[in-house]
């Protein structure tokens, strides 16, 4: 326990201070939210490379949570969902059933190339479709993968904070 | 003749009617229900007679040799008539149509039925040693034939019919050494002059005598560690009649135990009533925790009932034990709560087995784990079934809360009042009690939400239908006692306390419990109950009302409509507890992991068991059986099967006796 103590004071605070505010323009309903948004991640068929970095981003050093984001177990407790991947076949109706689950207002985040127009998966046999194909998206997040710095400026565009 | 009189003299004679028309015509299943269910109402008249005050004697001396047969019925075993006789008038109408099968229309269990019946009401009203002891022997071999009566159903029923029969007899023979015992000090069997002279024994003589019924009654309640036959027994024997074995017959090793202990031996030393009350706790928790564990419906309730015995135990064992301090008006109250007890818990053990032979009936199953969706299908059984679950799980608005609540006060009240022993005892039982309630709540929510609530789990299930009108009538009529007896124990508080008044004696209980009585009052705190969930609910209600609502699937993590696979089962919703007391039941786990050939690493199935077995009995039967086992492996030896040699084994033993006779003569 002690050893603990010493090693969090030794540590010290590792979060990289806060960038500024991404411009852009935020999504209209995430205004009502007041800047505390509830995201539950859904992985409709992706490699898992996105998965890590939305670990990192919710790690101790981007600390995405300090903006009012947080990750939640269940879309009935979500404001928002994280969809990574090309959506897949056998996840196109989960991927939509989910959307319903979510209370209204909602919104979608779409996180890496493949999410946004199937990247590198594009054509291929089992794939439906990127994420706006299945549900409306509001915020894109761009790369392969997106670098957890881009995916907490993402998120911090529906925080506004 | 007085009420009492003429109704004891009704339901023998009923009875034996019954039995006699079920030996000489081939009867009709249904008049065999009707004339059990008329004896349990004569019965149920005597008692009430009994215990409104009208107690009688009659002396048949030409009936039996020797003794003779002695009755009287006073207030305690009015009581326990009444409650006998109650479960009979339920039992005899739901096995119009229940017993209505091949195995049950057999004559000898139809005649063994209303001879069962009373041969539980003779117990409590029997007057000397002989009537008890017969009408206690009369029990257990009607009880045994009821026992096996479906042996078709494989063998698990005549093994279970053997342990029944084993322990029950050895019961009987330590009943059988005590009381003779006893009498041999007195030189007369007839209780009467057995309390005159109880109260002159010496220490040792009545610790054994009481050490040696205690034996014997404990048994027959099922009490820990002689409890082994009470969960095999009862789930294999047809339900109404595991309704009457445990709702009524366990009853009477309570009260063997208190006619004896406190009546006859008027008292005793303090360790008799802590070896009682420790043995009461050690039931009571042990019992729970074995039902909380198992996914057998039937078993589950036998299990509960060790739990519930042991719980009256620790009300007698408090009992004694403030007697012995001196302390008679708590030693009222703690009797009292007992009594409560014995009623409620026949009350609700007969709606629950009986709404469990329903389900049986209905559906060919007891396993909790194939079982589940009941409500659309049996709504009548689950309703009868839910307010038994509400009773026995010790919460306000059900039956077992009232008297786990005065036994609760008669604990608590009793710290300051019997010295060191009851320092220690009265808070560990205090604990005890404690934690039986809350494990009952749990065991009886998995028996009724798994059992009765969600998905159907097997196709049997989902087949299932309601059962006829006469066992829905026997288990409507357990389930209103209930209530009543849930809402308005006032109304029953005079009759045991008549009933505990007549062993315990006190004037001031009456003030005590009054108090007790009026600072509980179930029926007010129901109705607020009832009051407060209106109110939530409204409020909810114009709290919704006033929002846009959006109808939605169920979220069902977006994969398919659920199935039934995905619900709690019976073992998994009691794997927490199994965790929680892992040291305690030690329960035996199996994981078998299976691999693809062609892989290591692609599991092809996973396999996993689990059994709790039970720990006491493996630690204390177990030994015992095996040295059994090998003597008559030895014995075998001796016998080939040459007709030679077992003539000159009777002749060398003659002789053998002859010497002994001159040598010690
Ligand atoms: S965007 Fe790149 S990292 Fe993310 S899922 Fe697609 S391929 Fe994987």
């Amino acid at each position: 326990m002690l050893s603990l103590w010493r090693k969090i004071r030794r540590t010290g605070r590792v979060a990289e201070s806060a960038p500024p505010l991404p411009d852009g323009e935020r999504p209209e309903r995430a205004v009502v939210l007041g800047g505390s948004v509830q995201i539950r991640h859904v992985d409709a068929g992706s490699c898992n490379g996105c998965e890590v970095e939305i670990g990192s981003a919710f790690g101790p050093v981007y600390d995405g949570e300090r903006y009012g984001a947080r990750l939640v177990a269940s879309p009935r407790h979500a404001d928002a969902l994280l969809v990574t991947g090309v959506v897949t076949r056998n996840m196109a109706e989960p991927l939509r059933r989910t959307f319903d689950a979510v209370p209204a207002p909602k919104l979608v985040v779409a996180v890496g190339d493949c999410a946004r127009d199937c990247g590198v998966f594009a054509g291929a046999y089992g794939v439906a479709g990127a994420v706006r194909d299945i549900v409306p998206v509001d915020v894109e997040i761009p790369g392969c993968p997106p670098r957890p710095e881009a995916i907490v400026e993402g998120l911090r565009k529906l925080t506004g904070r | 003749m007085n009420l009492a009189a003429t109704g004891m003299a009704a339901a023998v004679a009923i009875a034996v009617l019954t039995a006699l028309l079920a030996v000489v015509v081939r009867t009709r299943t249904s008049v065999v229900g009707v004339g059990t269910a008329l004896t349990g109402v004569a019965a149920v008249v005597a008692g009430a007679a009994a215990l409104a005050g009208g107690s009688f004697s009659v002396v048949l001396p030409g009936v039996l040799p020797l003794s003779g047969v002695s009755l009287t019925l006073d207030p305690l075993g009015g009581l326990f008539v009444a409650v006998t006789g109650g479960v009979a008038v339920a039992a005899g109408i739901y096995s119009m149509s229940y017993a209505d099968t091949p195995d049950l229309r057999a004559r000898g269990v139809r005649v063994a039925l209303p001879l069962f019946v009373v041969a539980m009401v003779l117990v409590p009203a029997a007057a000397n040693v002989g009537t008890l002891l017969v009408c206690w022997e009369l029990m257990a071999l009607t009880s045994l034939v009821l026992v096996v009566a479906e042996h078709r159903r494989g063998p698990q029923v005549a093994s279970a019919g053997r342990w029944y029969a084993v322990m029950t007899h050895l019961g009987f023979v330590s009943v059988l050494i005590g009381l003779m015992l006893f009498v041999a000090h007195t030189g007369d069997d007839s209780f009467a002059a057995m309390r005159e002279a109880g109260r002159h024994l010496s220490p040792a003589v009545a610790g054994v005598v009481f050490v040696a019924t205690l034996v014997g009654f404990a048994s027959k309640a099922g009490i820990v560690p002689l409890h082994a036959w009470l969960p095999r027994a009862h789930p294999e024997a047809p339900s109404h009649v595991s309704a009457l074995m445990s709702a009524a017959m366990v009853n009477l090793g309570v009260y063997g135990l208190v006619r004896v202990g406190v009546d006859l031996l008027g008292g005793g030393a303090a360790w008799w009533w802590l070896l009682v009350l420790a043995l009461g706790a050690v039931s009571a928790v042990y019992g729970i925790l074995q039902a909380a564990m198992s996914s057998d419906l039937k078993r589950l309730l036998g299990q509960s009932t060790t739990e519930n015995m042991g719980l009256v135990l620790i009300g007698v064992g408090a009992a004694g034990l403030f007697a012995s301090s001196g302390d008679r008006a708590l030693a009222a109250l703690a009797l009292t709560a007992a009594l409560v007890h014995v009623v409620g818990h026949a009350a609700f053990k007969t709606v629950l087995f009986l709404a469990a032979g329903s389900v049986l009936h209905a559906t060919g199953s007891r396993d909790l784990d194939a079982l589940g969706g009941l409500r659309p299908v049996m709504p009548v059984t689950t309703a009868a079934f839910g307010v038994g679950a509400l009773a026995a799980s010790a919460l306000p608005p059900g039956t077992a809360f009232v008297s786990e609540w005065l036994l609760l006060q008669a604990l608590i009240h009793g710290l300051p009042a019997g010295g060191v022993a009851a320092a220690i005892a009265m808070p560990v039982a205090v604990a005890a009690v404690a934690l039986t309630a809350g494990l009952a709540v749990a065991t009886f929510v998995k028996a009724f939400g798994v059992g009765f609530l969600a998905k159907p789990r097997s196709e049997a299930v989902a087949g299932a239908h309601e059962s006829p009108f006469t066992m829905l009538a026997a288990m409507g009529i357990a389930a209103v006692v209930c209530v009543v007896l849930a809402l308005w124990p006032a109304g029953i508080l005079p009759a045991v306390q008549a009933a505990a008044g007549g062993v315990a004696v006190s004037g001031d209980v009456t003030l005590r419990l009054n108090q007790a009585t009026g600072a509980l009052s179930p029926l007010l705190l129901t109705l607020g109950l009832v009051a407060a969930v209106a109110v939530v609910a409204a409020v909810m209600r114009a709290a919704v009302a006033r929002r846009v609502r959006r109808e939605a699937r169920l979220w069902d993590c977006g994969g398919g409509p659920m199935s039934a696979r995905m619900e709690y089962t019976a073992t998994s919703f009691a794997e927490p507890l199994q965790r929680v007391f892992d040291d305690v039941v030690q329960p035996e786990l199996d994981v078998d992991v299976s691999h693809h050939e062609e892989s290591r690493y692609l599991v092809q199935a996973v396999e996993y068991r689990r059994k709790v077995p039970d720990r006491i009995e493996r630690r204390l039967y177990q030994p015992v059986l095996s040295v059994i086992t090998a003597w008559g492996r030895a014995g075998r030896g001796l016998a080939p099967g040459s007709v030679h040699r077992y003539l000159g084994y009777g002749f060398y033993a003659v002789c053998g006796v002859l010497l002994l006779l001159a040598v010690t003569r």
